[in-house]
């Protein structure tokens, strides 16, 4: 009896062909709108720098990049560029090694502390060490004046030196996660076999670190070129993309030539892309499992360990006095000219108010950034349309795609009718959201994985529609993802500069943004204050992954990943 | 062993400690390891037997104490400078080399000339019946083959100590069986010096000359697998090594001849043959009596000696094996039924009559 009734039950209910078809399709309904935003926010951008660095007044021409390859400058910007590309890479790397090896097989008293040093500039927006820099070294900066120097910070040297600092953080968290993965008894069984430390370096570590290492220094080299904050800042009269394209923007209003800056910088994220995906395809070495010992301190050679430890106390060292002299200098005028404390850089209006819109946008960019960050993942794991893989290459690539690319991009294209969206907090917000989906949609795929898909056929099984499986299972399951990738959305958005900086209006200042020009103008102290109240956001945002990632262990994972 | 005259010990270790941080995970252990003899580190995890055999091969410092290696101090010889060579768990090839390379590491990093190195290595290929698969990455081979790889790695340079730790853990049950007789075989021929660790009684029991039973940082008893496992020293041993019924007891008498001693015990008494020197009359006692040595008989005809009558509540046939358990009063007693010709008369039985041997060993309780 029971039982007819329910069959009889299920077949009214699905008596409805328009709801049928809803059921069998809205995976792939939902894949094709968010496709569309994808299409609209993130690729409709890129190609309006194509355009219009394709587009003169009389239609297509080439004339712009004839422009840009016969000119000394931009020769000399694109030179200048793609050496500090590969001087930082080769830098982070070796300072990047050597820090990861303290951390993982020096003394156990040196782990934890070079570790917390190693990844502290993480927490601070990368253009904090332009500023220190310039306290300590500038015109009138504290190690200048003490030793009466007269040397140049504004130039090359500096935006390496700055650069490098900024990257060491990720250029250690990339070798430390392969080292960490690297099987101890594999060294201890060439040291057993009779070599020495320098010989297991060379014959095991380096050769089964070489993918790793290799990622490592693509992934830095297409940021470190792409990075505006440092170069704007320190570059003083040397020409680099990244800031040359800001100035041709914002100075000189040409936008074809800003294009073509912008398509020349894009070109060796795309190469490398493709490089790296060809180079690292199925180059991964496994290992028997077994259970992984701790790496425990060996005897290292003072041939190796005497340079290890003066690179890593050095950079160390730099790292932290970068972040000290720029709390120091936040609470004077000008630190080493008016050496009097005051509060008044915390109270400067105008910096509150960059504060207050950061975290107006951040926010903003946040819940929509989780929430497409999530559908994004539903769709790329659980989906099986053609061009799923093609949806989760675009939606992963915001991240290494230059700033400043997507900043003239949305300049471009949303700047006139028909898709007027200039001048307010919206198109600030959606820039940032398009630029770190990457963050949410890894944070739902590694959630997603977690869970099984018979969790969901269950629920099907039972009689339930696809938007009751999805609103009553997967969304609560989602949860945890959604909650951090807004946060992690809003960590990243509220300290990024280079994209933002050609899209604020004057009347509505972005923290990030407020630094930069103060630190271009001289106004160390509210520049300093400002950064600090942005790291003390930051380092809240932190703990509260922190507290969800250890309630839900989804943080494990995003800590990798998230932060590239 | 072999009646062999005793041989000056290849391995000394003396009054080993080891601390992590204020943790005490060696609390002084003392041990010598004769030329060509295999001894098997066996424990329950956390017991230190992998700490031990680390800091022979020098990977892990010692707090205090001495390792002698065929008569040096090596204290303070890191890995690379020991006479020791290491086979781990996980077997640890190098990944980005060949198998020939892989054996040939020790011999290139120690200079041996090329032609030599290729000679040795086709001869260690040969010995672990590998010649074929010189060419072949690891990632290539399955877990048998990679442990034999690690084995012929290990034995590259003739190390005055092999240790092995848990090498065969990664295997499944059957290669388990084979890959140990074969190390056992080959360890025999090379007459080399042999520390393994396990955590398997059995495997240890099975391959070594001697078994070395550790507990939270202590040695609890050095012997053969014969002596481990008829006469432990304490209950943790009698019960690590198989299942044991125990029953208390009190001696009564001891025949100074025969050796013919009663044991009474809440169940009766008992005639036992005792053949250890540790035990006087009136000292309390604990029979170990394993499951296999008892036997069943369904009539339960009162009064035999070292007879107990009991009820039967289970009998689990499994073919070559029928385990039972007999309940004698509240006293619970599993027997070890071999060959159970008559087991369907078992399936129904309810009383019936348990023998206890006459070759129990006693533990002195304190």
């Amino acid at each position: 009896m029971a039982t007819a009734e329910l069959s009889l039950k299920l077949h009214s209910s699905s008596g409805s062909r328009v709801k049928d078809f809803l059921n069998a399709n809205m995976v792939n309904i939902l894949a094709a709108f968010l496709f569309l935003l994808l299409a609209f926010f993130l690729l409709y951008p890129i190609l309006a720098v194509l355009i219009k660095s394709f587009r003169g007044p009389s239609g297509f021409t080439l004339q712009f990049y004839q422009n840009f390859f016969s000119k000394n400058y931009y020769y000399q910007s694109l030179i200048n560029t793609l050496l500090l590309g590969v001087i930082n890479t080769v830098v982070c790397l070796v300072i990047g090694f050597c820090l990861a090896y303290m951390t993982t097989r020096g003394p156990w008293i040196l782990r934890k502390p070079l570790k917390i040093i190693s990844l502290v500039p993480l927490i601070a927006p990368p253009y904090l060490f332009a500023l220190s820099l310039i306290i300590l070294f500038g015109r009138n900066g504290i190690i200048t004046r003490a030793l009466d120097l007269h040397w140049e910070l504004y130039g090359f040297g500096g935006v390496v030196i700055s650069q490098t600092l900024a990257f060491i953080p990720l250029a250690y968290m990339m070798i430390e996660s392969t080292l960490m993965s690297l099987n101890p008894n594999l060294e201890e069984s060439a040291y057993d076999m009779g070599a020495s430390e320098a010989t297991i370096l060379r014959t095991i570590t380096i050769p089964l670190l070489a993918p790793g290492l290799l990622k490592a220094a693509l992934l830095i080299f297409v940021m470190t070129i792409a990075e505006f904050g440092n170069a704007a800042i320190l570059g003083g009269r040397t020409p680099f993309l990244a800031p040359d394209t800001y100035t041709m923007i914002t100075g000189e209003s040409d936008f074809n030539m800003g294009s073509v800056l912008s398509v020349v910088l894009i070109a060796p994220c795309i190469l490398i892309f493709f490089i790296h995906n060809y180079l690292l395809e199925g180059k991964k070495f496994t290992t028997i499992g077994g259970k992984p010992v701790a790496s425990e301190p060996r005897k290292i050679t003072p041939l190796i360990k005497i340079p290890f430890v003066i690179i890593t106390t050095v950079a160390a060292g730099a790292i932290f006095i970068c972040f000290a002299v720029v709390l120091a200098a936040s609470f004077y005028k000008i630190l080493g000219v008016t050496n009097t404390f005051v509060l008044s850089n915390y109270l400067d209006f105008t910096s509150n108010q960059s504060i207050y819109n950061s975290i107006r946008v951040s926010f903003t960019a946040a819940v929509i950034g989780a929430a497409i960050g999530v559908l994004l993942a539903y769709v790329i794991v659980r989906g099986k349309f053609f061009g799923r893989s093609f949806i989760e290459m675009i939606s992963l690539s915001g991240f290494a795609l230059p700033g400043t690319v997507l900043g003239i991009g949305y300049l471009l294209a949303f700047s006139a009718p028909p898709f007027r969206l200039t001048g307010g907090i919206m198109i600030l917000a959606l820039n940032c959201v398009f630029r770190f989906l990457a963050v949410g949609v890894e944070a739902g795929i590694s959630k997603l994985h977690q869970i099984h898909i018979e969790i969901e056929e269950a629920s099907a099984d039972l009689g339930a529609s696809f938007m009751t499986t999805f609103f009553r299972i997967v969304l609560p399951i989602m949860f945890p993802a959604f909650i951090a990738g807004f946060i992690y959305t809003f960590m990243t958005a509220i300290v990024s500069l280079s994209a933002v900086v050609f899209l604020v209006s004057p009347g509505f200042q972005l923290a990030a943004v407020k630094i930069f020009d103060a630190a271009v103008y001289g106004e160390i102290g509210i520049a300093s204050a400002t950064t600090i109240k942005l790291i003390l956001i930051v380092m809240l945002c932190m703990a509260a992954l922190n507290f969800i990632s250890k309630k839900t262990k989804i943080g494990s994972s995003m800590s990798q990943k998230g932060v590239l | 062993m072999n009646g062999k005259q005793a041989e000056k010990p290849m391995l000394i270790l003396k009054d080993i400690h080891k601390f992590y941080g204020s943790n005490e995970v060696l609390k002084g252990v003392s041990l010598e390891v004769k030329h060509g003899e295999l001894v098997t580190f066996v424990g329950p995890s956390g017991c230190g037997k992998t700490t031990l055999l680390r800091l022979i091969g020098g990977f892990t410092d010692i707090s205090s104490g001495d390792i002698i290696l065929d008569g040096q101090r090596i204290n303070d010889l890191p890995p690379n400078l020991r006479d020791t060579r290491i086979c781990f768990q996980n077997y640890a090839l190098f990944p980005h080399m060949t198998v020939a390379e892989n054996v040939g590491y020790g011999l290139k990093i120690n200079k041996w000339p090329k032609d030599k190195i290729a000679a040795r290595v086709k001869e260690l290929l040969d010995m672990v019946e590998l010649q074929a698969f010189g060419d072949r990455m690891i990632d290539k081979l399955s877990g048998g083959q990679q442990q034999r790889v690690a084995f012929a790695r290990a034995l590259s340079l003739e190390p005055k100590v092999l240790l092995l730790d848990e090498p065969l853990s990664n295997l499944d049950a059957n290669l388990r069986l084979v890959m140990r007789e074969e190390i056992r075989k080959l360890q025999e021929r090379l007459h080399i010096t042999t520390v393994f660790v396990t955590h398997d009684q059995f495997e240890a029991m099975a391959i070594s000359d001697r078994l070395v039973v550790m507990k939270n940082g202590l040695i609890e008893q050095i012997g053969s697998p014969i002596e481990i496992y008829e006469r432990p020293a304490n209950e943790f041993i009698a019960s690590f090594v198989g299942y044991v019924n125990f029953m208390d007891g009190r001696i009564e008498s001891i025949d100074s001849a025969t050796r013919n001693t009663t044991v009474s015990t809440p169940y009766g008494e008992f005639e036992i043959h005792l053949d250890q020197d540790n035990i006087h009359t009136g000292d309390d006692v604990l029979m170990v009596i394993r499951p296999e040595s008892v036997s069943l008989s369904i009539d339960c005809k009162q009064g035999g000696k070292n007879v107990l009558c009991g009820n039967l509540t289970s009998y689990m046939y499994a073919g070559s094996l029928a385990k039972c358990t007999v309940m004698i009063g509240n006293k619970k007693m599993i027997v070890d039924q071999y060959n159970p010709r008559d087991a369907k008369h078992f399936k129904h039985a309810q009383r019936v009559e348990v023998e206890i041997p006459r070759s129990v060993h006693l533990l002195k309780k304190r």
